[in-house]
């Protein structure tokens, strides 16, 4: 235990910034690939054959997600900071809101997901809607112009025989999916924003005072609740609207689960590595390493009780409506990518990261975080990619024109699985260079925080 | 007349604060004994590591146990509605494939055991309950519950004597040394 105490003496006074040629090469090869494959998802999801583009939107929407929920993950990271006054993470929190700070950016990759031609693949019930549209349904009237649904919407489904989407059109309407989708993106987004603001400006505040941290601090308390919405809803809209005869109560949750679970995984791995690289060694010692492998280890546990329990209660119950998200994937080959799931992201995380003395090692722990993040793709592709073939059965019904070719024919489509790896590659590669953008723009840890030498001290 | 000889448990030594202690704690360690504890109103933060503990074994008890209770949940569950009598319930099937039915019981167990474990084995370790302490018998140790902190040496340590630990607790910086002896 008898460690070097560390003191003011031992913090540069202008902190520590992230110089290194190997991170700036980095950051233009991600940025450069980022453009090159996202002009070639441009092409392909919209101006390629539907026969390519209808699985490309759902390549795109997993890919986006799985990013996604790391950077939303991100932000939580902060926010939890900040609202529980900890003083253990000052020295990790810069890594916390850089990787909060990609968030905004994800607009860019969530605007296909806005354009008509994208969601013509991916949400049934705004096919519907556009149907019933040209049946007299107007999307902007009466209350609200429209955000909790229009008669004349309601008459046209009816018209159509669609008693689910009418009884759902308080939220499932175009108006408020809109409203919700612009809220996630603008909402948790300033407020990241602000709080790496705040946090920046003590670094070069000349009366480092606790007039940031507690602005800070302040203002995350209501974010938590903007967080919440955002995770919840974000996931009920994007991934649970693929499907909008099926609804689980412990979706938001669930996502929330794995979010918090890898993007702590993420700050694991960038910490190591800036470690490795010789920053931020005199305030991150292996007794952070052990708090965040205990955050590690605790959200494995919260990941594996929330995906049973929502396993459980439907499989136990039986309901039709219910069963049908399982049906697809607990049968075929999709049911051992499932029960994978279960040992991979649960069982055998939770017997490792028992261990102690591994959660303070930091290479070994960051082995582990890359493990969880594999494992996490692993999830998100059981909850996106099995939807690609169902549903596009029922959009041939709904004479979309090119569909008809391939739905209705396989439970798999041949081939779409190189756009699955090219979407998470162009996504990847714009959210490693947002993110390293972020980490190169300021110092890796906030050397002026009132706290920083306690954090820097820390023992538990 | 007689005398009765009495048992001599060891030395006690107050110091004035938690970092007095904590630095004699430190080379209390240092000179090599193994026998010993400090004693304080309040818990320390690294105490444990300024007395050169090492880590207690007791995880490994509750791995057991917690391991223990994860197999009877599953065996309970398993053999008495699988094998003895197969239950249809829901239609799910009577087979090995039932198993997330048996989650919640196998769960359960792991936290019960895992829990027992726990206390039953700290409780075998610290070998509590025990009626008497022979610290007791020291006249100024109930203040370690109020507002003195103290080291005691035990004379079974292989290190101890009367002189030298005495000696040892003086020089840094022990007051009210007193050598504890057991109550008949």
């Amino acid at each position: 235990m008898a460690h070097h105490f560390v003191t003011s003496a031992d913090i540069p006074a202008d902190g520590e910034r992230l110089v290194n040629s190997k991170v700036e090469t980095a950051k233009r090869a991600a940025g450069g690939l980022a453009v090159l494959l996202g002009l070639l998802s441009f092409y392909l999801l919209f101006m390629a054959p539907a026969k390519i583009s209808a699985p490309f939107a759902y390549s795109w929407l997993f890919a986006f997600f799985f990013f996604f929920t790391l950077a939303v993950g991100g932000c939580f990271w902060t926010l939890l900071h900040n609202v529980s006054n900890s003083g253990w993470g000052t020295s990790v929190r810069r890594v916390m809101e850089n990787l909060g700070s990609v968030f905004p950016w994800m607009t860019l990759f969530a605007l296909p997901l806005a354009c008509p031609n994208v969601q013509q693949w991916l949400y049934e019930w705004m096919n519907v809607h556009r149907e019933a549209m040209k049946n007299g349904g107007d999307i902007f009237d009466g209350f609200l112009a429209g955000f909790y649904g229009t008669e004349s919407m309601k008459k046209a489904l009816e018209a159509d025989h669609q008693a689910l989407l009418v009884n759902k059109q308080w939220y499932m309407n175009q108006v408020a999916w809109y409203a919700r989708f612009a809220f996630y993106f603008i909402g948790l987004g300033l407020v990241i924003r602000a709080l790496r603001k705040f946090s920046v400006a003590q670094d070069s505040d000349p009366n480092p005072s606790t007039k940031n941290l507690f602005k800070a601090r302040f203002h995350s308390t209501y974010t938590l609740v903007i967080f919440a919405i955002t995770i919840t809803f974000a996931g009920i809209d994007l991934l649970q609207g693929m499907k909008f005869d099926w609804f689980s109560t412990m979706w938001g949750v669930y996502l929330f689960a794995g979010s918090a679970l890898n993007s702590m995984a993420v700050i694991i791995i960038t910490c190591t590595l800036l470690i490795h690289g010789g920053y931020m060694k005199k305030v991150v010692g292996p007794e952070h390493f052990h708090i965040m492998g205990k955050l590690l280890f605790a959200f494995t546990v919260f990941w594996g009780y929330i995906t049973f329990s929502q396993f459980f209660l439907i499989w136990y119950a039986n309901v039709a409506e219910e069963t049908s998200w399982y049906l697809i994937r607990n049968t075929g080959g999709w049911n051992i990518a499932s029960i994978a799931l279960v040992i991979g992201h649960f069982a055998i995380p939770f017997v490792i990261l028992l261990q102690a003395w591994l959660k303070k090692n930091p290479k070994l722990l960051s082995v582990m975080a890359g493990y969880t993040l594999v494992m996490h793709v692993l999830d998100h592709y059981i909850i996106v990619i099995p939807e690609r073939s169902v549903s596009l059965y029922a959009m041939a019904m709904s004479k979309v024109p090119g569909a008809e070719s391939f739905a209705g024919v396989t439970t798999a489509v041949p081939g779409a699985f190189w756009g699955d790896i090219l979407a998470f590659a162009a996504i990847g590669s714009g959210f490693l260079f947002f993110y390293l953008r972020a980490l190169t723009q300021t110092a890796v840890y906030p050397h002026r925080d009132p706290r920083i030498l306690e954090s820097a001290n820390v023992s538990n | 007349m007689s005398t009765t000889r009495k048992r001599v448990y060891g030395y006690l030594a107050e110091f004035s604060s938690a970092s007095a202690l904590f630095k004699a704690a430190e080379k209390v360690r240092d000179a090599g004994f193994s026998k010993w504890d400090c004693h304080s109103p309040y818990p320390v933060h690294g105490l444990d590591g300024a007395m050169g503990m090492k880590r207690s074994i007791l995880p490994w008890f509750v791995f057991c146990g917690g391991t223990l209770g994860l197999i009877t949940g599953f065996s309970l569950a398993y053999f008495t509605q699988v094998e003895i009598y197969p239950t249809v319930v829901q239609s799910k099937p009577a087979n090995f494939f039932t198993i997330p039915a048996f989650f919640p019981i196998m769960f359960e167990l792991t936290i019960l055991f895992s829990g027992f474990t726990t206390l039953f084995g700290l409780l075998g370790l610290m070998k509590l309950p025990r009626l008497n302490h022979p610290l007791f018998a020291s006249r100024q140790f109930h203040r370690a519950t109020d507002d003195a902190f103290f080291i005691a040496i035990e004379a079974r340590d292989p290190k101890f004597s009367p002189e030298g630990t005495r000696r040892l607790l003086e020089d840094i910086g022990g007051k009210s040394i007193e050598l504890v002896e057991e109550e008949d």
